[in-house]
């Protein structure tokens, strides 16, 4: 690979772990902060890219949308779909210890997948959504991705200032406070209740945005695009790995686990295709092997939380 | 439509999807209620299971022959991942264990993907005639299927009832503290809980695959169905997964007549949320973590 | 000598200091109570003599041999066995299987152990087949009095038995403690009904902030002004 390649291959992945920041930042403000268990936020992300994509694509034949509207309403109404998903969700299973919550949102991603399968008029079926308009797209080429990465850039330092101005709020102590105790869930009083439901809802309307990010840098979407069980955990990893708690650990992690597994993939691609069939299967094993290891041996992860007071300490 | 159009194309196949299903969510149940935690590796722990004894099938061994193997098999491998990756995080809050579980299941299917690829198989090939009961048509494997679920419940059922670690595995899923207090000894009924899993996983993983077909994903499609069901019918019980994998299985097949075929998967989670919005404790009034 | 002998005890459930100091004995076929206001480290004394606590200085000595630091399922073999104050019966098992699991530790015959719990708790067995859960707050008591005594203890700890019975309950259950004893067993019971819980005791001591405050029988410390001014409120 010349220079160039290089730099342009650069230039891709930082896009890539930008959008993998704003999922683990998404994440970060439910597990991290509030101890809310979210199994499915792959189906977040896919609520979101395919929102924005129906809304802002050119018209197409065989399905509804292409309403060509601005990228930014797009943006805006992934954000509000994921919120709006996540409401429901968060209402029912929020009473519960965060088992339930998981379980729902392992069904929610699941549904949410079969509905993009299934209705074809809305969402292209297997065929998916194409056309899909790129900020600065015309552009050439570099410059194009430069100025995505821009955009990307601010997005996850805007998420990034929002979430920690929140953090080091009264609002953040409580939170810590409460997901430090399983058993307190349950005796809480409704203000609580309402605040964590606030950071469910809040953290998958970030996950819509990523998504939207997603399916505007890729231009299209199909259902094989994400791979539920896959994304939900790699963002998992990336969390735990970075320092759940605390979000530069979160933007660390998504970037030190995306290229691992993107490099890990190159490789992958270069053995023999009956080999390289079996390796992709077992780099999926080493994935959940990592997080059993960092589970073990270093559960606070690179960057711990940062210890306000000393109540916080999380075992 | 003449009842016994009714009976053999939806009730019918909705009783032996659902015995399916409550055979997975009895283990489910018991992890629930005595370990105390959501095992989402149980799926993936039945595709494993099934593959098991399709690997005995290929060398020679008829299926139904194969399947108390595999259960043994199965069980030997629930008790190694506790050893291997739950039994450290006991001391922390069990929401990591979950975690845990979670890149479990992902551990578990890739082996069963480096090892059996991702193409569906089956146990054996050919079609079967189904023979006519008074007009009630059930294949064979319908019929082993059915009766093992009951030998597979009975069974259960007798030894908690009656044997005097049945007994223990109940006190700890009643009232851990007080069970500790009593002298039971915490690591024996968690083996053994881990022991009965395993076998039900591979069971459930087996009958699923004998009636349908295997493949490297089946198991994660049964982990909502059999939640699902040990939450309908109510966390810690074990007639409870029964009711509630009924209930499941049969609403799948009859969702069919509101929902296109395509949405079948979601009739499980529709009921999830019914129930945790109406009654969490379940049909027979469980437990709620 | 005595059956129990709890010398200058300190000691806590983390790394602070409960108890300051606490000595307690009982005697075979006696029954003691501890009381004193909230907070005095009644039942943190009690969970010291069965191993639930960290105990950093002093002694606990049962039946002529030092138990300080086992383990409670050893010490429940050696003959002493705790009825906690709540969740203290299996709700979803029977008033037998409660028994049963009582019984746990011990092989064997278990007619003559059921034929004593059922003889101190007739009112029970009618009622063996039906769910713990199931039964009255004071049956529930006498359910978790009875999984304790499976195992034939020479000493029962009783943390606040009565709590939140009728006092016709209370009375049954003093009434039971004391058949009990006559049976041959000891028991240390902590109560918060201290008035009349001094007034059904062979022996009484009052803790205060982790510490023994007063000591005596019954009587004595009913008689006691300051005891009296303690609980009984001038």
């Amino acid at each position: 690979m010349d220079l160039l390649g290089l730099a342009n291959y650069a230039v891709f992945m930082a896009i890539l772990i930008g959008i993998y920041a704003l999922l683990a930042l998404g994440l970060n403000i439910q597990w991290g902060f509030t101890g809310l268990f979210n199994a499915g936020i792959a189906g977040f992300f896919a609520i979101g890219a395919y929102t924005s994509a129906i809304l802002t694509s050119l018209p197409a034949a065989h399905r509804l949308g292409g309403f060509e509207l601005p990228m930014v309403l797009g943006w805006v109404a992934a954000m509000l779909v994921a919120a709006a998903i996540a409401w429901p969700i968060g209402k029912i299973c929020l009473r519960f210890r965060s088992d339930y919550l998981a379980i729902a949102t392992i069904g929610i991603a699941e549904i949410i997948r079969l509905v993009i399968r299934t209705e074809g008029w809305l969402t292209g079926g297997v065929r998916g959504i194409t056309g899909i308009p790129r900020p600065f797209g015309e552009l050439p080429y570099m410059q194009s991705q430069l100025a995505f990465l821009a955009i990307v850039v601010v997005l996850v330092l805007l998420a990034y200032m929002l979430v920690e101005r929140q953090v080091n709020a009264p609002w953040g102590r409580m939170m810590r406070a409460i997901r430090d105790n399983e058993n307190a869930a349950a005796a809480m009083g409704k203000r609580v209740a309402d605040r964590r439901l606030q950071a469910f809802v809040f953290g998958s309307a970030l996950m819509g945005l990523a998504g939207a990010l997603f399916v505007h840098f890729n231009r299209s979407i199909t259902p094989e695009a994400i791979d539920p069980m896959i994304a939900t955990f790699l963002i998992w990893i990336m969390l735990i790995l970075g320092g759940s708690g605390n979000n530069r650990g979160a933007i660390l992690g998504a970037a030190a686990i995306w290229i691992i597994w993107s490099v890990s993939e190159l490789l992958t691609d270069r053995l023999p295709t009956e080999v390289a069939i079996q390796a992709k299967y077992a780099r999926v094993f080493i994935i959940g092997l990592t997080l059993q290891l960092v589970l073990r041996f270093r559960p606070e992860g690179i960057v711990p939380e940062r210890q306000a007071g000393a109540a916080s300490s999380r075992r | 439509m003449p009842l016994l159009d009714f009976l053999n194309f939806y009730l019918v196949p909705g009783i032996v999807l659902g015995s399916i299903y409550a055979v997975g969510a009895i283990g489910i149940t018991l992890v629930f209620g005595i370990l105390r935690f959501a095992h989402f590796a149980h799926g993936d722990m039945a595709t494993l299971g099934a593959f098991i004894a399709l690997a005995l099938v290929a060398g020679g061994m008829d299926p139904w022959t194969a399947l108390p193997v595999a259960m043994a098999a199965t069980a030997v491998v629930a008790i190694g991942v506790d050893k291997a990756f739950y039994d450290y995080l006991k001391a922390r809050p069990k929401i990591v264990t979950v975690m845990a579980s979670l890149g479990v299941a992902l551990m578990l299917r890739s082996v069963v993907q480096v090892v059996w690829g991702v193409d569906p198989r089956t146990y054996a090939t050919g079609i079967v005639r189904p023979d006519s009961y008074f007009g009630i048509l059930l294949r064979p494997r319908e019929l082993y299927t059915l009766a093992s679920v009951v030998l597979i419940v009975v069974g259960l059922a007798l030894f908690l009832r009656h044997s005097k670690w049945g007994k223990a595995m109940r006190a700890m899923s009643d009232n851990p503290d007080l069970a500790r207090l009593s002298g039971v000894d915490n690591r024996k009924v968690t083996m053994l809980t881990w022991a009965i899993v395993g076998a039900l996983c591979a069971a459930s993983g087996f009958m699923l695959g004998i009636n349908t077909e295997l493949h490297s994903m089946m198991g994660w499609q049964l982990l909502l169905p059999m939640f699902a069901a040990a939450i309908v019918g109510g966390v810690g019980r074990v007639e409870g997964a029964v009711l509630g994998g009924l209930v499941v299985g049969i609403a799948e097949e009859l969702s069919i007549f509101i929902l296109p075929a395509q949405y079948k998967a979601a009739t499980a989670f529709a009921l999830l949320l019914l129930i945790l919005l109406v009654r969490p404790r379940g049909l027979l009034n469980g437990k709620v973590l | 000598m005595p059956l129990l002998d709890m010398k200058d005890v300190r000691g806590g459930y983390g790394d602070a200091d409960i108890l300051q100091g606490v000595s307690i004995t009982v005697a075979e076929r006696e029954i003691v109570v501890i009381v004193g206001p909230n907070g005095a480290g009644k039942s943190t004394a009690m969970k010291a003599v069965f191993g639930l606590l960290n105990v950093r200085g002093g002694a606990i000595v049962f039946d002529g041999e030092d138990i300080t630091g086992w383990a409670p399922n050893r010490i429940v073999q050696r003959g002493v066995c705790y009825v906690p104050q709540v969740d203290n019966v299996f709700r979803e098992m029977t008033v037998h299987e409660n028994f049963e699991m009582g019984a746990f530790l011990r092989g064997g015959d278990l007619s003559a152990a059921y034929d004593r719990v059922y003889g101190l708790f007739p009112d029970l067995k009618a009622k063996r087949r039906n769910l713990a859960g199931d039964l009255s707050g004071g049956q529930r008591q006498m359910v978790a009095m009875g999984r304790a005594l499976m195992l034939d203890p020479k000493l029962l700890l009783l943390d606040e038995p009565t709590a939140g019975l009728s006092p016709k309950y209370m009375e049954q259950i003093f009434q039971i403690t004391r058949d009990v004893r006559d049976a041959g067993v000891s028991i240390l019971l902590v109560e918060q009904h201290a008035k009349q819980a001094l007034a059904f005791c062979d022996r009484g001591y009052v803790l205060a902030t982790g510490a023994n405050r007063h000591e005596g029988t019954g009587q004595a410390l009913l008689a006691d002004r300051e005891v009296a001014e303690m609980f009984l409120g001038g």
